[in-house]
């Protein structure tokens, strides 16, 4: 190896070699994938996420909440994402039509904190869905909520205002002596935090595409081998919302 | 000791004995780039651990500095990362590069106007970016945090550099190319390939959907890969049968491992995203890249190991080696856990968790710094013309620096362990999960505070090294000037 020539055309070829099998090839294959047609419902799927939710998707990437919070369920077998005996974080796991709508697709490396990527989705401890109203005082103080959460506060995407005339129907309520606002003022949402919060209300991947059907599960030990072959088990769902 | 012009034995005969004072002369050409270049380094790497200090306790005590959104984890934690990876690690390796490629090439620096420029925008872009980090401006892509109005500028400054270290090479009058210029010079093309593709697909024009994942999971693997690993390769294959005088064991091989690593390496950093969205070829075609990096582990490990086969006392009683024998353990640590990780069982438990990042610090801080402390070591007194300020301030920057790479690894990789075991058990509340990795954390606190120190000690000894080296200029400057008022009286 001594001609530099030569060397250069090998560290070209290696490099290329994988640009093209691994990026290149990815974007023309699944690179166009297409949005599903629901004629039932007469939409396409996923949606569109709605200008208030997008902006708060700013918010999400400027504060790094990325830092903190996957936005991917994995498979059933694979910890406890989804499927039977789970946290619950997804009714099925995510796939790639999932993300199409979104321009910086911030799937996440780090599980400091749960899976965000069907938040809305989910029902409190009681059985009731989530309110921007629960949201707001889990963000301006996680240990209100959860005594040991390893958030930090954000109480900066709020401020104290002065009442005139009626209270904001958005005034945080029922706040501890140590955040409630002096008599005469409230605690109020800024309009990054009121994005956030309809961001976080918009991660909701319910509807059932077609590949999300029939996916590989782990085989669950039966005494009858229900599934076919042992090793698939093809749900029977029809596509669309459960 | 063996002769300053070449690393191994068969090359030794032909290089010094016909140019006895060319090393002190390619040293000298190149003072004022080296120290430009470890000094930004070395400031990036207090910023980094002072960064680190923070975010480690903050992940300990989640309340600390939260008021401010300046200083939120959010923030805190990715301009750590860059300040480490675009502050301490590029300059550092553009610094080691460059001398190694002079010295292997056998060519001065034939000025360092352009480097100078290049090594000045290079800092303004990442102390650009940190701003813009922690001012709310971060594209929120691991790695790639930088915001677009300052990549460019890396990119610019990135080139200046690069191609005076090609041209340091061609010009050379060396005409054989050893181990460590294959590296340099691979890598030095590879980065920029991969850093524009990952900004042009990632930020300034975003494919479609999770095709991002595949390509940012392709860019920040190669970024270890094929830069970092590949520089800190570079001074291995230098340091190690130079300083034992000693040529490298199973030599013949060595090219072998080099195009497998590119070739079938650069593949595999795809396995990290096994149970994620993306076609399951994806995530089978990275896993079988990643069991294949078993063989160059294999045969580096015969490079790296066989040199050191009964020479490891006097391979430890050299400070440099210390160092980078540290570094080979971890290399072959980090690519056995990289194999492991593309294990589907493993991966389910250990994905998402603290061992990830313990991973990314065992590649980082115990191979790719550690060797690089160690190169410095034996390149900066060379530069300068002059020894260590201090030994003691080494020696302990070497105890520091292991104890806290070790500490760091260990707490962060078997916190992990613990955290996703408990994650994987739908039984156990989210919050007993936090609660139970919270001792593992304190425990890499700890080692950050070590870790910290310990730089502390090095930029000290670099500085004041160079201070007494620049002393007698100031001294003379100051003479000139007070000779110049009074002949003006």
């Amino acid at each position: 190896m001594n001609r530099a020539s030569i060397i250069f055309l090998g560290v070209f070829g290696a490099l290329a070699f994988s640009f093209a099998g691994l990026v290149l090839t990815n974007q023309l294959t699944y690179g166009s994938l297409t949005t599903h047609v629901d004629e039932d419902e007469g939409k396409s799927f996923p949606q569109q996420t709605p200008g208030l939710a997008a902006q708060g998707k700013l918010v999400y990437q400027d504060l790094g909440c990325v830092t903190c919070h996957t936005q991917q369920v994995r498979r059933p077998g694979f910890g406890a994402d989804t499927g039977e005996k789970s946290r619950g974080w997804g009714e099925r796991q995510s796939v790639a039509r999932d993300y199409l709508r979104e321009s910086r697709v911030l799937i996440g490396s780090q599980r400091v904190g749960p899976d965000l990527r069907n938040f809305a989705a989910r029902k409190n401890a009681d059985g009731t869905d989530l309110t921007a109203d629960a949201l707001y005082r889990y963000l301006l103080d996680p240990t209100l909520v959860s005594k040991d959460s390893a958030m930090p506060g954000y109480a900066f995407l709020f401020k104290t205002q002065q009442v005139i005339g009626e209270p904001s129907t958005k005034a945080l309520k029922g706040l501890p002596e140590s955040l409630a606002a002096a008599p005469g003022y409230e605690v109020v949402p800024t309009a990054r935090a009121e994005a956030l919060v309809a961001y976080l209300l918009s991660l909701k991947d319910t509807y059932a595409y077609p590949e999300t059907k029939n996916v590989y599960t782990a085989p669950v030990p039966e005494k009858k081998a229900a599934a076919p072959h042992g090793e698939t088990k093809v749900e029977a769902t029809k596509e669309g919302h459960k | 000791m063996a002769t300053d012009s070449s690393p191994t034995l068969e090359l030794t005969s032909e290089r010094a004995s016909a140019h006895p004072g060319e090393a002190s002369a390619i040293d000298a050409s190149l003072r004022t780039p080296l120290v430009v270049l470890i000094g930004s380094a070395l400031v990036w790497l207090l910023i980094a651990s002072v960064l680190g200090l923070v975010s480690a306790w903050k992940l300990h005590c989640p309340g600390f500095l939260d008021a401010c959104e300046y200083t939120t984890y959010g923030r805190i934690q990715p301009a750590q990362t860059n300040a480490f990876i675009y502050g301490w690690g590029f300059n550092a390796a553009f610094a080691v590069s460059l001398w190694l490629m002079a010295r292997l090439s056998r060519g001065a620096l034939p000025g360092c106007g352009v480097l100078l420029v290049g090594a000045i925008f290079w800092n303004a872009g990442v102390t650009l970016g940190l701003g813009g980090i922690i001012a709310g401006f971060s594209t929120s892509i691991e790695w790639l945090e930088l915001p677009g109005f300052a990549t460019p500028l890396l990119l610019v400054a990135y080139a200046l550099i690069a191609s005076w270290t090609l041209v340091v090479f061609r010009a050379g009058r060396s005409h054989q190319i050893y181990a460590s210029q294959w590296y340099i010079f691979a890598a030095l093309f590879w980065f920029p390939w991969i850093y524009t593709i990952a900004q042009v697909m990632l930020v300034f024009s975003p494919v479609r959907g999770t095709v991002q994942s595949v390509v940012h999971a392709w860019f920040t693997s190669n970024l270890f890969l094929l830069w970092f690993a590949s520089i800190a390769l570079a001074a291995i294959y230098y340091f190690l049968p130079k300083i034992l005088v000693k040529s490298v064991s199973n030599y013949y091989l060595a090219s072998l491992a080099f195009w497998w690593l590119a070739i079938f390496g650069s593949w595999a950093g795809i396995s990290r995203l096994i149970g994620g969205p993306v076609p399951a070829w994806v995530q089978t075609v990275g896993a079988a890249a990643s069991f294949m990096l078993i063989v160059p582990l294999v045969i580096l490990s015969m490079n790296h190991y066989g040199t050191l086969a009964g020479r490891w006392s006097a391979a430890l009683s050299n400070l440099t080696l210390r160092f980078i024998v540290f570094g080979i353990v971890a290399l072959t640590l980090v690519l056995l856990a990289w194999v492991a990780g593309a294990l589907h069982g493993v991966a389910a438990i250990t994905q998402f968790t603290y061992f990830t990042a313990a991973e990314a610090q065992l590649g980082l801080y115990g191979f790719f710094s550690m060797v690089v402390f160690g190169a410095l070591y034996y390149i900066v007194p060379r530069v300068l013309g002059t020894t260590w300020a201090s030994s003691a301030l080494a020696s302990f920057h070497f105890t520091a620096s292991a104890v806290g790479v070790i500490l760091l690894v260990a707490s962060l990789a078997l916190g992990g362990i613990k955290q996703g075991g408990l994650l994987a058990d739908a039984t156990v509340a989210f919050a007993d999960v936090t609660k139970a990795t919270q001792p593992y954390l304190f425990a890499a606190f700890i080692a950050g505070v070590i870790l910290a120190v310990g730089q502390v000690a090095f930029a000290l000894n670099f500085f004041w090294t160079l201070g007494r080296v620049a002393a007698p200029a100031v001294t003379t400057a100051k003479n000139l000037l007070s000779a110049k008022t009074e002949a003006a009286r």
